[in-house]
């Protein structure tokens, strides 16, 4: 042990706050080491001196100021059992936090549960009123979706066409239907007749989809 | 003696506590080294210890309670307390009540435990439970709140900070150590 790292401990051993092993060790060293040696005894005579003078130094209170403050405490009312208020609060345990999880989870399920859904968008059928619908597609792949699914108002994909947004629309319900709240399409691949078949809702949430 | 305060006989909350009224109020004294204030810090801490009797878990020392009790009054007043240079001075101007003595032992005697304002807070309260009051670090930690090594670290700067203040006003004490 070096000097610089037994003097960070001898304010310990001076008051005894060291491990039997930890005092051995640092009492090895102070046995070769004068330097060390003096600044023990040193903190030591300084914790005796300030002990012996604090020992003689004890206060009392008058008897009379004594007797009124123990009247005072007497007309006070002892409160009722609570969480001691100078401690602090209990550290949770892993079991209310699960507990607290699951009502949250639980008290979020019911609340979606119970409120109604946003209605959708009243101007659906607006929308797709006013999207301009693109040319219909070749006579083939028209006379096969009306076979399968009449209702519907074919569109072709072109393929050099990069996005679908306003294809989605435009493929969907006719416009001389107004109530209609529901909106299907069918995609048809004409390299491979795979076909796909979408139903939105009003929301246009999906729901359904067949192959 | 608890049970009975609490089942409202409240004249034995007096031979409850009176065994710590002298230690209540020296280390109320220690802490804000001034006497009105000292008087202050216990009769609130006695106050808050009749108040809160129902919160005390019996399995634990009624003492160290009582300790902590008194921490935690010294605290909330020592926000508005002045700085250590003002205490000095108020402890050396104000003469409380002790054991009879000779007026040049009682004025050494407050001059070497002035030495103590050279604390922090932390490092005062640490040094006075632990090297004064004589608690264990454990029940030092318990009664501040804080850990055992946090006890240790500011035990260790106090105890160093004592021997410097020491060494220098009073050299006296420290002579022929070796």
């Amino acid at each position: 042990m070096n000097c610089s790292r037994v003097r960070r401990s001898l304010p310990l051993l001076a008051g005894n706050d060291l491990t039997p092993a930890q005092a051995r060790r640092l009492e090895r060293h102070l046995a070769r080491c004068p330097d060390c040696r003096q600044e023990a005894a040193e903190i030591r005579a300084a914790l005796a001196a300030v002990r012996t003078a604090a020992a003689q130094e004890t206060f009392d209170w008058p008897e009379a100021e004594w007797k009124a403050l123990i009247a005072r405490v007497n007309s006070e009312r002892t409160e009722p059992r609570r969480r001691p208020f100078l401690l602090p609060a209990p550290a949770p345990r892993s079991w209310a936090y699960a507990a607290a999880l699951i009502l949250i989870v639980g008290a979020a399920l019911l609340i979606l549960k119970i409120i109604p859904s946003k209605p959708g968008p009243a101007g659906l059928t607006e929308t797709l009123a006013a999207t301009p619908v693109l040319p219909p597609p070749a006579l083939s792949v028209k006379e096969a979706l009306a076979a399968v699914h009449p209702q519907d108002r074919p569109y072709m994909i072109h393929p050099r066409q990069e996005t679908l947004g306003r294809v989605l629309l435009a493929a969907g319900a006719p416009p001389e239907k107004p109530t209609q709240d529901m909106m299907s399409m069918t995609l048809v691949s004409q390299k491979t007749g795979l076909q796909v078949h979408w139903t939105l809702n009003r929301n246009f949430d999906w729901e359904e989809k067949k192959k | 003696m608890i049970e009975l305060v609490l089942s409202g006989r409240t004249e034995a909350f007096e031979p409850l506590v009176t065994p710590y009224r002298k230690l209540l109020l020296t280390l109320g004294y220690r802490l804000s080294r001034n006497t009105e204030e000292a008087k202050e810090i216990s009769q609130e801490t006695l106050l808050r210890a009749f108040r809160y009797l129902r919160s005390f878990d019996k399995k634990k020392s009624f003492k160290n309670w009582l300790l902590k009790i008194e921490m935690n009054v010294w605290r909330g007043l020592s926000s508005k307390r002045p700085d250590a240079g003002t205490l000095r001075q108020m402890a050396l101007d104000s003469v409380p009540e002790g054991p009879e003595e000779s007026l040049a032992g009682k004025e050494a005697r407050e001059k070497l435990l002035a030495c103590l304002d050279g604390l922090s807070p932390r490092e005062r309260e640490v040094f006075l439970l632990r090297d004064i009051e004589g608690r264990s670090i454990k029940e030092t930690a318990g009664i501040l709140r804080i850990s055992a090594i946090a006890v240790r670290v500011h035990l260790s700067k106090a105890r160093s900070k004592v021997r410097e203040l020491i060494k220098d006003r009073f050299p006296e004490f420290l002579e022929d150590r070796r």
